[in-house]
């Protein structure tokens, strides 16, 4: 009788332990992504490319890897809460993007109290700045790096530059855009000739492309975003500014901005960008071959920044053949690997990943090798604050 | 819709409503925002249902409750009581502020002026930065504690204690909005939705009836903004923006104007519905737009109505006799 009870024990331990260790091996990696509202197209593109990542890795290091996509509405409030319902019900933990930074900041609140990982891509200096924190990380250049890394080259390029208009959303970003290229034309004795802010509801800037070439400038400096900035760039080639001054938009959305503006618009105009498919890197050519294997298309920046995410989660996880976020954190800070823009590093101090930043420039229709070969890379840099003028404090 | 259901079984019914909803939805989080913003769809059912006046401030007081709420818990170690305090002056204050202004018009008129004041107070958050942190939101706010004379402080930390308090608030606000509609001073505010003139002219200030049922959407809603804020621990420039109020209005509407639990339900509704249909499809805002379409046209009384419709029906074909007009 009391072999048989033994034996039960014995049987249900045993079983009890393989259960627990099968639970232990299935991680979900939680994207967090604005499926509905405004940035609706965004979000969709983004869990494409988290998606890509789960299903390529496998069950890599004894791990299954699963995903879910929280949808954050393009709403940091739900956002929040949902990350917060995900952390209480199910124990999240490996958490990925956004598309607001508010969201991030939000959102990187919650996970570092539950003490999980995120890994986003948010421009907003504060989440590698003053409000980052030991969860969070960063997959994106912010404003100092995007300035810099786009608006040096250009001045490189055409010495003949003396003076700048800046068109400027007005919020954060676009303040922090501009402050970041006064100090370069301060430091190279450009004149800024003007500036015009704009609502981030705006959809004429004629008024505001008008008062640039009022003012013969030499450089129009495009300082906002997205949809905005495609309105921009038609109207100013409607005015025909193409011939009267260069123009460059710091932050655009890459691949997408040149299918929306098509090459006729494009041509010649310099464009600032986080990714371009056509990098030589080797992560890149594996990435851009796997995406039009599974997807059947080239992939853009939301998909690529989430990709990249998601892999640098997962092979931190096989690395250190293990899910907790300590090893993880551990792992990545200080962490050098090959990126989808070359070789990149994570910076063990504020968790920003230095990675490159592009200068493209828009080609002819008829110098297209391809139909997504839609501009050449002038130079990519990395620009980033050291960390201790960041204002981080671990 | 005036209600004669005795109260005590209007607050055994809202008890075992809060006891219930987290283990049949099995999220206490998500449990805790439908409760936050069926009260503030209430506040807006104040207004619509049981005064005729559609307001899209709503999201003013949402957001106002909010700041107040998060700037006070962050810069001073006060009391829950304190921070509940200084919301509802907020909220009060504000509601006057818009009452004073909006009720001199009518219709459209009404609705624009409150359409702007709502407008005005999302661009005033948004410039003052230093107060609300702008575009980023006030991050990093504390769950105050309950401090009470002679007694351990109360904390709010998990997930569970904080539903407790939104529960304890959600029924005490249910209750009193309930004793509100259902005073003489509620059948005056429907006499006044159902013809303004005749209720001014037996007597009625309708002005000063209109910015008292102001003041009391404005406390609910403002309440809520600050219960959605110490949830979230983050009170994010959302909270002020138009989308709100038309959130807010969505759920009122859904659930039946003129019932206080029909805003409940719509609340609800709503939130389920959005959590559960995002999850499947990311266009589902379309499902909840057909579902409003067919409400309005099927269910003109909203869906608390319908239940109160298909229970009645019930009844009668199980051949209960009815004791009590709901």
């Amino acid at each position: 009788m009391i072999k048989l009870k033994k034996a039960i024990i014995l049987a249900s331990s045993m079983f009890l332990s393989l259960t627990s260790y099968a639970q232990a091996k299935d991680v979900t990696i939680y994207g967090v992504s604005s499926e509905s509202g405004a940035f609706a197209n965004f979000g969709k593109q983004g869990s494409k490319g988290l998606k890509l990542a789960v299903d390529a890795a496998d069950d890599a290091a004894g791990m299954k890897f699963n995903y879910s996509i929280i949808d954050s509405e393009s709403n940091a409030g739900k956002a929040a809460r949902k990350v917060k319902a995900a952390i209480s019900k199910s124990d999240a933990r490996y958490f990925i993007g956004s598309t607001l930074s508010s969201t991030a900041l939000a959102v990187g609140k919650e996970v570092d109290k539950a003490g999980g990982i995120y890994i986003n891509g948010s421009g907003a200096d504060e989440i590698t700045g003053t409000q980052c924190n030991k969860a969070m990380f960063r997959w994106s250049a912010p404003t100092y790096g995007a300035v810099n890394a786009s608006l040096i080259p250009v001045l490189d390029l055409h010495p003949e530059i003396k003076r700048v208009y800046t068109i400027t959303p007005d919020y954060v970003f676009g303040e922090a855009m501009l402050n970041n290229a006064k100090i370069i034309l301060k430091k190279r004795g450009i004149e800024l000739v003007g500036n015009s802010y704009h609502s981030l509801k705006e959809k004429e800037f004629s008024g505001y492309l008008s008062q640039a070439m009022a003012t013969k400038a030499d450089l129009l400096l495009v300082l906002n975003f997205g949809s905005l900035a495609t309105n921009t760039l038609l109207q100013a080639d409607s005015f025909g500014m193409k011939d009267k001054m260069q123009i460059l938009l710091v932050w655009s959305s890459g691949l997408d901005h040149f299918r929306t503006l098509t090459p006729k618009v494009a041509e010649g105009i310099y464009f600032g960008s986080q990714y371009w498919h056509e990098d030589e890197s080797p992560a890149n050519k594996a990435f851009v071959a796997l995406s039009r294997e599974k997807l059947k298309e080239t992939p853009n920046y939301p998909m690529a920044h989430y990709y990249q995410m998601t892999k640098l989660l997962i092979d931190s996880m096989n690395a250190t053949k293990s899910a907790d976020p300590d090893a993880i954190r551990k792992h990545l800070e200080g962490l050098e690997y090959d990126g989808l823009t070359g070789r990149e590093f994570i910076n063990a101090e504020n968790h920003q990943v230095e990675k490159y930043f592009y200068l493209l420039q828009g080609k002819k229709a008829s110098e297209m090798k391809d139909p997504d070969n839609y501009a050449n890379i002038i130079s990519k840099a990395k620009y980033f604050l050291p960390a201790n003028e960041t204002g981080c404090k671990m | 819709m005036q209600n004669t259901t005795p109260f005590k079984t209007y607050a055994m019914g809202l008890i075992a409503f809060v006891i219930l909803l987290p283990l049949l939805i099995h999220s206490q989080v998500l449990a805790t925002e439908i409760l936050i913003f069926a009260m503030a769809a209430i506040g807006c059912n104040l207004l619509l249902g049981y005064s005729g006046l559609l307001s899209f401030g709503q999201s003013l007081f949402f957001g106002g409750g909010a700041y107040a709420a998060s700037i006070l818990s962050i810069n001073f170690d006060v009391s829950l009581l304190t921070v509940i305090g200084f919301t509802l002056i907020v909220g009060i204050a504000l509601a006057v502020l818009v009452g004073f202004f909006s009720i001199r018009r009518q219709g459209i008129y009404f609705v624009m002026i409150t359409l702007a004041f709502g407008q005005l107070g999302y661009y005033a958050a948004f410039l003052a930065e230093d107060f609300t942190g702008g575009e980023d939101g006030l991050l990093d706010v504390p769950r105050v504690a309950l401090k009470l004379p002679f007694l351990p402080d109360v904390h709010f930390d998990t997930d569970i204690s904080f539903y407790i308090l939104t529960s304890v608030l959600f029924v005490l606000s249910v209750m009193l909005m309930q004793l509100v509609v259902n005073s003489p001073f509620g059948s005056v505010l429907q006499a006044i939705r159902q013809n303004e003139n005749r209720a001014e002219a037996i007597g009625y200030r309708v002005k000063l009836y209109k910015i008292a049922i102001f003041a009391f959407s404005g406390a609910i809603t403002a309440l809520s903004g600050a219960l959605y804020a110490l949830m979230l621990n983050f009170a994010p420039l959302s909270n002020i923006d138009i989308e709100i109020s038309e959130t807010i209005l969505f759920m009122c509407v859904l659930g039946g104007l003129g019932s206080i639990f029909g805003s409940i339900v719509g609340a609800a509704v709503f939130l389920l519905a959005s959590d559960f249909l995002s999850e499947l499809w990311p266009r589902w805002m379309l499902i909840l737009g057909f579902l409003v379409i067919l409400v309005m046209l099927y269910a003109r009384g909203g869906l608390w109505a319908s239940l109160m419709i298909m229970l009645e029906r019930a009844k009668e074909i199980l051949g209960i006799k009815e004791k009590h007009n709901v």
